[in-house]
């Protein structure tokens, strides 16, 4: 059965495009999760690494691989987070594009760094056979400055675009362990790509879970 | 002189219906009803008429064996929107 129609005056009407206009704009809420595994996972893999160049010793495999392997859950987070979403907003597509190149260009980088330290590494021991001692240059000591470089960006975009400070400030420290890495060794380039996932993805992945799950928890308590 | 204001869009509930799809590229049928506070029925028949004005789209599909309706804006929706919102301003702003 249809209500009878309310005849609306001119405020209200564009009272009522306001009010509905924002109610979309804060019908997202992003689960988190994907921030807390990612943060996690290069938390970790930085911290591994740290520990096998500090105390000497090696993992049968490379602890970088987890990365690879994260993709797995990440594929099932996305798909559960796709079928929850009852709107699809423009800023929803532009932030799945951002991450989407984001990953991409990580790949690409690693792609990059292994092909480059392909050509180097030979030329390095080759000139420290020939010269008696080592060039003094290090091709692995500015590959963490490309990485932070890059996670800066996609965290920082959406940290502006969804108005969430955490990601910005992320971002932002990103950028700053970027420079910082060019001027230290690779220990401390781990551990401040440690620091970096934690305070880019693991920590603003866990506020907005709360958020996620208050956001519900409110939903719920209005439908009761 | 004042141009009329469109009748399809002058009625709150139409009205707050267009305001919402006009902000998302589209939406669930139930996030709508949960947003504008209305019953499914009257829902039903209002998002009916938008329709059949030509300025939503109505999809429906099916998730998990349950019956999905998804609802986005199309031009003339976009463009009947602006106008409207257009002539509300010169309302307000001769007024």
């Amino acid at each position: 059965m249809t209500q009878p129609e309310k005849k609306l005056t001119e405020k209200e009407s564009l009272d009522l495009i306001a009010m509905m206009i924002n109610k979309a704009k804060d019908s997202y809420h992003d689960t988190g999760i994907g921030a807390m595994m990612w943060g996690t996972v290069v938390a970790i893999c930085s911290l591994v690494k740290l520990a096998e160049l500090h105390f000497d010793f090696r993992l049968p495999f490379d602890i970088y691989w987890l990365t690879i392997l994260a993709i797995v859950p990440q594929i099932f987070i996305t798909i559960r987070e796709k079928k929850e979403r009852k709107v699809k907003t423009y800023d929803d597509i532009y932030m799945d594009y951002l991450w989407l190149a984001f990953g991409i260009s990580i790949f690409l980088m690693i792609f990059i760094t292994n092909s480059i330290f392909r050509v180097w590494e030979p030329v390095a021991i080759e000139y420290s056979q020939l010269a008696g001692h080592s060039s003094g240059f290090s091709f692995r000591e500015f590959i963490a400055p490309l990485f932070l470089l890059l996670y800066g960006i996609p965290t920082f975009v959406t940290g502006t675009a969804c108005k969430f400070k955490p990601m910005v400030l992320g971002g932002l420290l990103c950028w700053i362990c970027c420079i910082i890495t060019i001027y230290t060794t690779i220990k401390i380039d781990l551990l401040l790509t440690a620091f970096s996932a934690v305070f880019a993805w693991l920590i603003p992945g866990i506020i907005m879970e709360r958020d996620y799950r208050n956001a519900k928890k409110g939903l719920a308590a209005a439908n009761v | 002189m004042f141009k009329d204001l469109d009748p399809i869009l002058h009625s709150q509930l139409r009205l707050a219906v267009m305001s919402l799809l006009i902000s998302v590229k589209e939406a669930e049928f139930t996030f709508i009803k949960e947003k504008t506070n209305s019953t499914a029925g009257n829902l039903s028949v209002q998002i009916q008429k938008l329709k059949d004005a030509g300025y939503i789209d109505v999809i429906k599909q099916f998730r998990d064996n349950y019956p999905l309706t998804v609802c986005k804006i199309t031009k003339d929706g976009v463009r009947a929107f602006e106008e409207y919102v257009g002539n509300l301003q010169s309302y307000l702003g001769k007024g």
